[in-house]
């Protein structure tokens, strides 16, 4: 099979599609599947003024917005819940008012990613009505008026045509450039496999201009067509695919480890300090040659200690406190 | 005797919501615990949907957040999140899944929740995590609130509406484009359980725990709180503690 080989570095893939002032989104769960070889990535090579989005965020928001990437944030959701309830960083950034941030509820964000990916304008919902995400904008009216990236409102609340007792929020799509999404499986070809919760990243990936795939393992493209109905995102969607084995780490990632609440718990600690977060970063990304001396740094110890337990699907027992 | 704690009252009064053979949507800490007990005692089949898009699986370990992988364990199915929405907004048109649980830091006298900011929501005074699905819960669905009993958390008016309880009474909620026929149910706290007027949906205290008085409860809220129609929270037996220690939470993380 003659099909084109995506294969990059990480290196080559953050360079070539994650640009300054671009629109990037980001895969997973708070802690759950979050493409953070990728974020430390884009750090290191210094981005700014990203309009950044993911499903409910993490810690990998948090440390893009405190390595001062992160020009705009729309999102409805930034924790490493049961480790840190709010994210430090982007707390501290909010409430000093050093980045612009937009509120959603998460099932809005869930939806637009949805809409966006089926190339749709806006959305028409029920949701945010009567309460403070549709009065109260994060972003001002005028910024959304002048700024090309953004749509030219937060939402507009509307009669519904076909029935007009009924009053509906429509909130536009949002125009992604770029998507990172760790998967499990993935073929050089793009074809790849999300084991376990899909959360909104399929949509994520069909939603944005370009698509970076991270993965777990690069297996042959005959293997992954065997059962193509196990595979979520087609060879046509993926620009990028970065061989990263732990990419996730320190989230989880089903089918292969848990979340390390020890490095969650340290994360915690440093991220509500500045030099401390400071000095987090120059020691764990800007230190670090690439993702296989970030593994090193971690200990093989370490990482074999997360390795799910088949039948579990995660491990039993694990310390998280 | 043994005694019971004020988290084992609250875990008792949340599975006392739990309805055998109805779905419920739950976010992680006492909810998840309390469904959980139910589940062990009273409502073995009822059945737990997370807006991560896990639906009725059976966590044998307390999980972190609603996208740990702790609560696929013999999930029925993992879904699309977009799906979450789906059976929001249309299933409970089958009357299965009914109730959600939310959290907040502030709550008004109407169940009008704030989990977003306190203080000028441009530049808070304090930055909490925003809305995550419970917006999306107190638009669709009766809900259970769990707070914190402080004179500041039960207040006059919330500092940002994140999730809209009955709005400012009895057609709040349709003025505003809500569906009308449902929103919050009972408020739980440290303190006791507190529900909503049939009529004026303003908050009125139904129960007390054992060893506080409604005076107490009063003393602690913000606005004048209906004490007139409150009785006793009724305790059940010891060998229901027995479980809710054995089956529900043997590691002690959240009891």
């Amino acid at each position: 099979m003659d099909s084109k080989n995506k294969v990059m570095t990480l290196e080559e893939a953050v360079k070539e599609f994650v640009h300054d002032g671009d629109w990037v989104a980001l895969s997973g769960f708070v802690t759950n599947r979050k493409p953070y070889a990728a974020v430390r990535e884009i750090i290191k090579q210094g981005r700014k003024d990203l309009y950044l989005e993911s499903g409910p965020g993490g810690g990998d928001v948090d440390m893009l917005i405190g390595a001062g990437c992160v020009k705009v944030l729309l999102n409805s959701y930034t924790a490493n819940s049961g480790f840190s309830q709010v994210c430090r960083r982007f707390r501290k950034y909010v409430e000093e008012g050093k980045i612009l941030m937009e509120d959603y509820s998460l099932d809005v964000h869930t939806l637009l990613y949805h809409a966006a990916a089926l190339g749709l304008p806006y959305i028409a919902v029920k949701n945010m009505l009567g309460s403070d995400l549709v009065s109260k904008w994060g972003i001002p009216e005028e910024v959304y008026a002048n700024d090309p990236k953004l749509p030219s409102k937060k939402l507009i609340i509307e009669r519904n045509p076909f029935n007009p007792d009924e009053q509906l929020c429509l909130v536009p799509t949002p125009k992604i450039d770029i998507s990172i999404v760790h998967v499990q499986k993935a073929a050089q070809d793009g074809t790849a496999r999300i084991e376990g919760p899909q959360f909104g990243d399929i949509d994520l990936a069909m939603a944005a201009k370009n698509c970076i795939i991270t993965c777990e393992e690069i297996v042959h493209h005959d293997e992954l067509r065997r059962e193509p109905w196990q595979n979520q995102i087609p060879n046509i969607v993926p620009d990028a695919v970065v061989h990263l084995p732990y990419g996730a780490h320190p989230a989880q990632c089903a089918n292969h480890y848990d979340y390390d609440g020890l490095f969650l718990r340290m994360y915690d600690k440093v991220s509500g300090d500045d030099k401390l977060f400071q000095e987090y970063l120059d020691e764990w990304v800007f230190g670090i040659k690439d993702h296989c001396e970030y593994l090193s740094k971690v200990g093989t110890s370490r990482l074999m200690s997360l390795r799910v337990q088949p039948g579990y699907g995660y491990v039993p027992g694990l310390k998280r406190r | 005797m043994a005694e019971w704690t004020t988290r084992q009252m609250m875990v008792t009064a949340i599975a006392r919501q739990i309805e055998d053979h109805k779905a419920y949507v739950i976010g992680t800490g006492l909810p998840l615990i309390g469904a959980t007990f139910a589940k062990k005692t009273t409502a073995p089949n009822a059945i737990l949907i997370f807006e991560s898009g896990m639906v009725d699986g059976d966590p044998q370990e307390v999980p972190t957040s609603v996208s740990d992988l702790r609560i696929c364990y013999h999930s029925s199915a993992l879904i699309p999140q977009y799906r979450y929405f789906g059976f929001k907004s249309n299933a409970y048109k089958k009357d299965i899944i009914t109730t959600g649980f939310l959290g907040g830091a502030q709550i008004d006298p109407y169940g009008n929740l704030n989990s977003t900011a306190i203080g000028d929501y441009h530049l808070p005074k304090t930055r909490f995590t925003g809305s995550g699905g419970a917006n999306g819960i107190a638009t669709y669905f009766n809900t259970i609130i769990m707070m914190q009993h402080q004179k500041r958390r039960f207040c006059e008016k919330v500092d940002y509406v994140t999730s809209p309880g009955w709005v400012d009474g009895n057609n709040g909620r349709a003025r505003m484009g809500l569906p009308a026929d449902r929103g919050p149910q009972a408020v739980i706290s440290e303190l006791g359980v507190m529900r909503f007027d049939k009529e004026s949906k303003r908050m009125y205290l139904s129960e007390y725990f054992p060893g506080v008085t409604p005076q107490q409860i009063q003393d602690n809220t913000g606005f004048v709180l209906d004490v007139s129609r409150a009785e006793q929270f009724h305790l059940p037996g010891l060998e229901m503690l027995e479980i809710m220690i054995s089956k529900v939470d043997p590691q002690r993380l959240m009891i």
